[in-house]
């Protein structure tokens, strides 16, 4: 093969990759999950999870807590960062502050949701109860080692988590976020009422069969090497997007000098575009078949109720404040997601599978480590690493080294590891950064024995024996918790 | 003359909320000091959980959030009041 051939190769697969992408995926995953990041940033008052994470409070409250904190509030790196340091430096300690910093890149509703989409629930729950499980142990594990440091910090920290006022979400601001994560339900659970059209009706567009054999040329298709090819629907929701894209960065980039012609023009198209996403169209020798699915309904539920409450309930500062903390999150986000899906495509031709089938193709602890190595020396940007798992999961990688590369990647990149060591110092840090290796390895076994055949109660045995001999030893090493819990007594 | 502080490490919406409270000051003719705040220990001394913070004569009127201007407006003119 010469070198120009190869390299219109690999940029058509490249394009091929991006625009499956954006069109299959992008609408009604990415979008509501981006709606639904910003809404968690800005309609849930921050004091309301962290207080719990103060450290008068229980052990068992705090340590899930922080992982709660991690999953509802951080999204990127950068709401990450403040948070970690703000959580450790004012009393809660090294232990759930460590929980909240493994929890937060690795199972943040974004992060779940388009692993959900993409690779498949099941890996996006085995990534969320993993990181849970294995968070809450890092965090256990530092506490226990660097007990008597923490002990000196937090003589030196005020009480300030718990005597932060009690502020709640309020409840219309609640059926706001419910509505967002119905819609993003509707639109991306594969169940037969949702995907079964109840209406057709059919547009007469000739020549709709031939642009469609047109697009199956241009874009390459192949299951097997994990291509998805691309749709007429495929298009004009490109175009759609394309035209959201511009009427979102007229109108929400000033969008703290009031409500413009182009933000009601972003939000409407917003809206229509996910409704057409929602329908199933077929191309047929005399034009278009249009079916209005289950999930075309559901949609337009959920978004009538989200008009209802944006206009009459929501006030118009939490309006603006979700609209900018959405809008920063695709701005932050979505470029560094097309680049990646873009190189991700261009890789994909240059691979060859058998490498992929011989290094991790099946649930050993070489195999394991491979994936983690792999997440570890490779830095991607957020979300970025959910392409890459697709990748090789389509060219023969077992899904227990795809966890175990799923977990290590968002957690260690030298990115990270450089502004840890900055707050909590070197050697915590690597202290850190070796058990997040372990573990990731630990989660990817688990989970390949249970996708090998292994039954779920042996599974959870493991899980559980794992959590409680780290929780017996924390308890017998850390005298300090029988006082506590004396006090604690009292209160609740 | 009033001393405002932005608490952040310097990320996009620092930089916002500080483009708000210098277009308020200004449009209110109201002579200003501004300061950026990046350390962590001296943002994490205000009470903040989270950025941006903002500070107007050592008082904390707002954080994790942008205000809008007409907020931003409202406090500079307390803070003008105020003895």
């Amino acid at each position: 093969m010469d070198i120009a051939a190869f390299l219109v190769n690999a940029i058509r697969g490249g394009l091929g990759n991006l625009a499956a992408y954006l069109a299959a995926h992008v609408l009604l995953c990415l979008l509501p999950a981006f709606y639904i990041a910003g809404a968690m940033t800005a309609l849930i008052p921050k004091e309301s999870v962290t207080r719990f994470l103060g450290r008068n409070t229980r052990q068992a409250v705090s340590y899930p807590a922080a992982a709660l904190a991690g999953g509802l509030l951080a999204v990127c790196s950068c709401t990450i960062v403040p948070l970690f340091a703000g959580i450790y430096k004012k009393g809660a300690g090294i232990g759930p502050a460590i929980t909240f910093l493994f929890f937060a890149p690795a199972a943040n509703v974004l992060a779940l949701v388009y692993t959900g989409s993409v690779i498949g629930v099941d890996l996006a729950l085995a990534r969320f109860f993993l990181s849970l499980a294995f968070g809450i142990g890092i965090g256990l594990i530092m506490a226990l080692l660097f007990r008597s440091e923490d002990a000196a910090h937090d003589a030196a920290t005020s009480q300030m988590f718990a005597a932060q006022s009690v502020k709640g979400i309020s409840r219309s601001a609640l059926i706001f976020l419910l509505s967002w994560i119905a819609l993003l339900l509707f639109g991306t659970l594969k169940l037969d009422f949702l995907t079964d059209s109840y209406l057709n009706t059919n547009l007469p567009l000739p020549g709709a069969q031939e642009f469609q054999a047109l697009l199956d040329r241009l874009v390459p298709f192949d299951a097997g090497k994990g291509e998805e090819g691309i749709s007429l629907q495929g298009v004009i929701l490109i175009l759609l997007l394309a035209a959201i894209g511009l009427a979102s960065w007229r109108g929400f980039e000033r969008i703290h000098e009031g409500f413009s012609a182009w933000t009601r023009a972003a939000i409407a198209l917003i809206g229509w575009t996910l409704l057409v996403a929602a329908l199933n169209m077929q191309s047929t020798p005399t034009g278009l078949r249009v079916g209005f699915t289950g999930k075309f309904f559901g949609v337009l539920l959920a978004l009538a109720v989200l008009f209802q409450l944006g206009r009459a309930y929501l006030s118009d500062d939490a309006l603006r404040d979700w609209l900018w903390e959405s809008w920063r999150f695709v701005k932050q986000i979505f470029p560094l997601l097309v680049v990646g899906v873009f190189l991700v495509g261009v890789i994909r031709v240059l691979i060859r599978p058998e490498w992929i089938e011989s290094l991790a193709g099946s649930n050993t602890p070489l195999g394991n480590l491979t994936g983690v190595a792999f997440g570890v020396f490779m830095y991607f940007p957020t979300l970025v690493e959910v392409p890459i798992a697709q990748m090789f999961l389509r060219l023969g990688m077992h899904r227990g080294p795809l966890l175990a590369y799923l977990m290590a990647d968002p957690e260690l990149s030298l990115q990270s590891i450089l502004i840890l060591s900055a707050v909590i110092g070197k050697l915590k840090t690597w202290t850190y950064v070796g058990w997040v290796a372990l573990f990731s390895t630990v989660a990817g076994l688990i989970y390949g024995a249970w996708v090998d055949g292994m039954s779920l109660g042996v599974v959870v045995l493991y899980l559980a024996l794992f959590l409680t001999l780290l929780g017996l030893a924390l308890w017998l090493v850390n005298p300090r918790n029988n006082q506590l819990d004396a006090k604690q007594g009292q209160t609740f | 003359m009033l001393t405002i502080k932005i608490l952040g490490p310097g990320c996009a919406n620092c930089k916002r909320l500080e483009e708000i409270a210098r277009k308020a000051a200004s449009d209110m003719n109201v002579t200003a000091e501004f300061a950026k705040v990046t350390d962590y220990n001296d943002i994490l001394a205000y009470d903040v959980v989270s950025t941006p913070g903002l500070v107007i004569n050592e008082k904390l009127v707002s954080s994790g959030r942008i205000p809008s201007p007409a907020s931003v407006s409202a406090w500079i003119a307390d803070a003008m009041k105020a003895p």
